[in-house]
C-alpha cells in the first residue's frame, strides 16, 4: 500500500465512517459498540483491499459488509454475550409518554432484520429501489414488498398513537 | 407528515449524536493484529465473538472520569511493569483522557479483577476451556490493549480454565466478583446455581461461560452441534440472579402486556415466544426463546438457535425449549 493509497484511506474514513456507523445502529438496531464493532470489521476488510477496490466504489462494498453483517447479527445465530439495548435499560420500554420518534423507532427496532434493513436502505440512506436490491443481494420485488409490509406495520402504529393523542 | 418521513426524521434523530470514533483509522490499521489472536483462540474452539470484538468502548472523555483513569495507567506502568502502549508508559508525563486499557494477557485473574475494578472499570468474565494457557490466567481481554476507555466501560477478561471437575461452590462463601464463582466448568451442567437436567440429544457443551454480560449476577453458556464453526450455539441459556433479575422479569411484563399466552413450566409461569437482538417480542423471524422464574430471584432464559430450529422443525423447538425448561432445578 503506497503513501498515497494510506491517505486516500484515512480521506474515505473522514468522509464515510459516520454515516457507515449509522446506518449499522440503524439496521441492527444495536448499541453503539456492537455498532463499531461491526464497522471496524468492515473497514478492516476495505482497507485489505484497499489499493484495488479505491477507485471502484469502495462506499458501496463497505455498506454491503455492514448491512449484511448487521442483518446476520440480528438472527442471533451466534451466541449472544449481552443483551444490547439501545435505550438504557433501567428505561420503560414504553411509557405513555414517549414522543412519536421513539416510538417509531421501538417499531422498526420490532420488525424483522431485512425487513428493517431495507427500510434504512430506501429512507434513510435514500437508496432506489434497484440499488437496495442489489446490496442485499434480492430482487426488486422482494425490495418493494418488505418496504410496503414495513411501512404497513409503522403507519399502523403511529395512526393508533396520533388516534390516541387526538 | 407521511409515514416515509416520519421514519426518515425518527431515524435522523436516533442516529444524530453518533460519530464515528477520531482513531477510527487507527483501530481498523491495528486490526491486523487482532486476526492472529482470533485464529489461535479459535483453535481452541472458542468464542470467536468474544476475541472479535476490539473496538474502542466509548471514547467520549468526561471530565470525571480522568482520575480513574489515569491511576490505571499508573498501576499498569508501575506495578505491573507492562503499561499499555508505548506512549502511555511514561505515567504521568501523559494526560490520557478517559484512561486506557492495559494488556492483561498472561496475567493471574485475580489479579487483573482487582486492578480493573480500581479502575472503575466493569468487569466481565468469560471462561473457555483450553490447554493454551495456564489455568486462571487471562487468555484474552477486550477491548484490546492501548484502548481508549473510560472509567465505567465494561472490560471482558476471558480466563483460561481446564476441563476437570471444579469444587463445588459454596453460595454464601463466595466472593463477590471472582472468578471462581462461576464454578461451573465440570461439565458445563451447572450454571448460576442451576443444574440443566435435560439437553436435546446430540449437543455438546460449548466449552466456555460468561459472567455478568446480561447484568451484575447473570451466567450464561451454550450448547451446540458437533463441527458448528466457533462462536455459534445450538442452545443458549442465560441465568438471572440477583440484580439481574429485574431485567427479566421486566421483559416477562412486557411479553404479557403485548399478549403472550403464559404457559406454565413446574407450577411457574413461563412465556415462549420470539425474540429480536434487543430482547423485544416479535411476530415473525426472531430467535424461539423460553423464559422463566424458577425461584424468587432467580430467573431463566433459554433460546434456540434460527438454525437449529430451522433442522429440528419448528414445533420440535418449542417442545425441546418446554424439556429443558422443565429439566432445569436449583442446584443444591
Amino acid at each position: 500500500m503506497t503513501e498515497e493509497d494510506e491517505a486516500a484511506f484515512d480521506e474515505f474514513l473522514a468522509a464515510r465512517s459516520t454515516a457507515l456507523l449509522r446506518t449499522a445502529i440503524l439496521v441492527c438496531g444495536a448499541s453503539e459498540s456492537d455498532a463499531e464493532d461491526m464497522v471496524q470489521n468492515a473497514l478492516e476488510k476495505v482497507y485489505r483491499h484497499w489499493p484495488r477496490i479505491r477507485h471502484d466504489n469502495p462506499e458501496a462494498y463497505a455498506r454491503r459488509v455492514v448491512v449484511n453483517g448487521a442483518i446476520s447479527k440480528a438472527r442471533r445465530r451466534k451466541v449472544l454475550q449481552e443483551i444490547t439495548f439501545a435505550h438504557p435499560p433501567e428505561t420503560p420500554v414504553e411509557s405513555p409518554d414517549l414522543g412519536l420518534r421513539d416510538v417509531l423507532v421501538a417499531e422498526l427496532r420490532k420488525l424483522p432484520a431485512r425487513m428493517r434493513a431495507v427500510l434504512v436502505l430506501r429512507y434513510w440512506e435514500d437508496l432506489s429501489e434497484a440499488e437496495t436490491a442489489a446490496l442485499l443481494g434480492c430482487s426488486v420485488g422482494t425490495v418493494k414488498s418488505q418496504a410496503a409490509r414495513g411501512l404497513a406495520r409503522v403507519r399502523a402504529r403511529m395512526e393508533n398513537l396520533q388516534g390516541v393523542s387526538a | 407528515m407521511n409515514v416515509e418521513e416520519a421514519l426518515k426524521d425518527a431515524m435522523a434523530a436516533q442516529v444524530a449524536g453518533v460519530h464515528a470514533s477520531p482513531s477510527l483509522g487507527q483501530a481498523v490499521r491495528r486490526g491486523n493484529r487482532r486476526h492472529i489472536v482470533r485464529f489461535r483462540v479459535a483453535g481452541a474452539a472458542v468464542l470467536t465473538a468474544a476475541v472479535a470484538v476490539g473496538v474502542p468502548v466509548a471514547l467520549t472523555a468526561r471530565p470525571d472520569t480522568v482520575p480513574a483513569g489515569g491511576s490505571l495507567v499508573g498501576a499498569g506502568a508501575g506495578d505491573q511493569g507492562a503499561a499499555a502502549g508505548s506512549t502511555a508508559a511514561s505515567g504521568d508525563a501523559v494526560a490520557t483522557p478517559g484512561g486506557v486499557v492495559p494488556d492483561l494477557t498472561g496475567k493471574n485473574a485475580k489479579e487483573v479483577d482487582a486492578i480493573l475494578k480500581e479502575a472503575g472499570y466493569t468487569v466481565r468474565i468469560t471462561k473457555i476451556v483450553t490447554d493454551q494457557a495456564p489455568a486462571g490466567t487471562v487468555f484474552g481481554q477486550m477491548p484490546q490493549p492501548g484502548t481508549a476507555a473510560p472509567a465505567g466501560a465494561a472490560v471482558t477478561i476471558i480466563i483460561a480454565t481446564t476441563a476437570g471437575p471444579t469444587p463445588a461452590p459454596s453460595e454464601g462463601t463466595e466472593d463477590p466478583g471472582m472468578p471462581q464463582d462461576l464454578g461451573d466448568l465440570g461439565d458445563g451442567r451447572t450454571l448460576g446455581g442451576v443444574h440443566v437436567g435435560y439437553l436435546p440429544e446430540g449437543l455438546e457443551w460449548g466449552k466456555w461461560s460468561g459472567k455478568d454480560g446480561f447484568g451484575k449476577r447473570s451466567y450464561t453458556t451454550s450448547w451446540a452441534e458437533p463441527g458448528l464453526e466457533p462462536g455459534m450455539y445450538s442452545v443458549q441459556m442465560i441465568v438471572y440472579r440477583k440484580g439481574a433479575v429485574s431485567r427479566l422479569t421486566k421483559r416477562m411484563q412486557s411479553y404479557a402486556a403485548q399478549g403472550a399466552t403464559a404457559i406454565e413450566i413446574g407450577g411457574r409461569k413461563a412465556y415462549l415466544v420470539s425474540v429480536s437482538e434487543g430482547g423485544d417480542r416479535v411476530m415473525d423471524g426472531g430467535t424461539r426463546t423460553i423464559v422463566w422464574t424458577l425461584a424468587p430471584g432467580v430467573g431463566a432464559e433459554v433460546m434456540i438457535s434460527p438454525d437449529y430450529a430451522a433442522k429440528i422443525g419448528a414445533d420440535a423447538a418449542d417442545r425441546e425449549l418446554k424439556k429443558i425448561a422443565a429439566g432445569a432445578t436449583l442446584d443444591k
